[in-house]
């Protein structure tokens, strides 16, 4: 499946996508990314850092934003570009939820252009400032 | 501590070769319990392994620039995929630093990174990495 260009309009939302991360997760995560960083998978060497406990990987939080844009844009194929800030951290146990809105369509080139962000169920905006551009077909 | 003089450094690392088993572990990573959304494809992110990873790690790596990982932020991270990447595909990639700026005590560096397979762009991106202190 992929989005028509005559379908899509800017001001549409992308849906939704929330996942709860867990620790054994983002512990697969470092292993099959190979980020050796302790403060993900360490919580005495992330609490000795200052933080609450071990976070989740910037890049895991960016790779469940894009599975949401890939979701919705119809396949990973359909993904073009992705960018964002990692604004805060996202615990184990907290649900992450991916929201865009269409920004701009391109129908001679076929794509659309969103704002994509996440935030966590405790309230913070964990990745802003997100753009993606997918792939629309005639 | 990285400086200005060091922009326009660049690293290469050839024959990264996108494994399809550690792929389907890190698609698995991305999904926790829900199931894998298309496994029969190499996820996009996937390029922080082929991509990222291989030049910052030799960023890190080099002792003249001298980055502490222990004040290190990851701040931001841009990826443009002009090509989808399967697995069995060995890529080439370089990272070049871009930028070096000193602003309110800390050190903001602009990586920018490419990947191509047999010399045609699949991938090319950007980080911003923070260094505190």
């Amino acid at each position: 499946m992929t989005l028509s260009k005559t379908a899509v309009k800017v001001g549409d939302e992308m849906t939704t996508l929330a996942r709860t991360v867990t620790q054994e997760q983002i512990n697969l995560y470092a292993e099959a990314s190979g980020d050796p960083n302790p403060i993900h998978t360490n919580e005495e060497f992330a609490r000795m850092v200052g933080l609450p406990g071990t976070i989740a990987h910037g890049m895991l939080n960016m790779g469940i934003l894009t599975e949401a844009v890939a979701r919705w844009a119809g396949g990973n194929d359909n993904v073009l570009s992705i960018s964002c800030r990692f604004s805060k951290p996202l615990l184990p146990g907290d649900t992450i939820s991916c929201t865009g809105r269409v920004v701009a369509v391109d129908e001679e080139k076929g794509i659309a252009t969103l704002d994509v962000a996440a935030s966590s169920d405790r309230g913070d905006t964990v990745l802003s400032n997100g753009r993606a551009d997918v792939r629309l077909t005639a | 501590m990285p400086d200005s003089s060091h922009v326009g450094r660049s690293y290469r690392a050839e024959g990264q070769v996108v494994d399809g088993e550690r792929a389907a572990r890190f698609a698995a990573s991305i999904a926790g319990n829900d199931e894998v959304y298309q496994p029969d494809t190499v996820p996009p992110t996937y390029a922080a392994v082929y991509c990222m990873f291989p030049a910052l790690g030799q960023v890190f790596g080099d002792a003249e620039i001298g980055i502490n990982l222990a004040g290190l932020i990851h701040g931001e991270q841009s990826f443009t995929f002009h090509e989808p990447v399967r697995a069995g595909d060995v890529v080439d990639s370089e990272a070049t630093i871009a930028s070096v700026e000193e602003k309110r005590g800390m050190t903001f560096v602009g990586v920018e990174m490419r990947s191509t397979r047999e010399g045609t762009p699949v991938c090319s991106g950007r980080a911003l990495l923070i260094i505190r202190g």
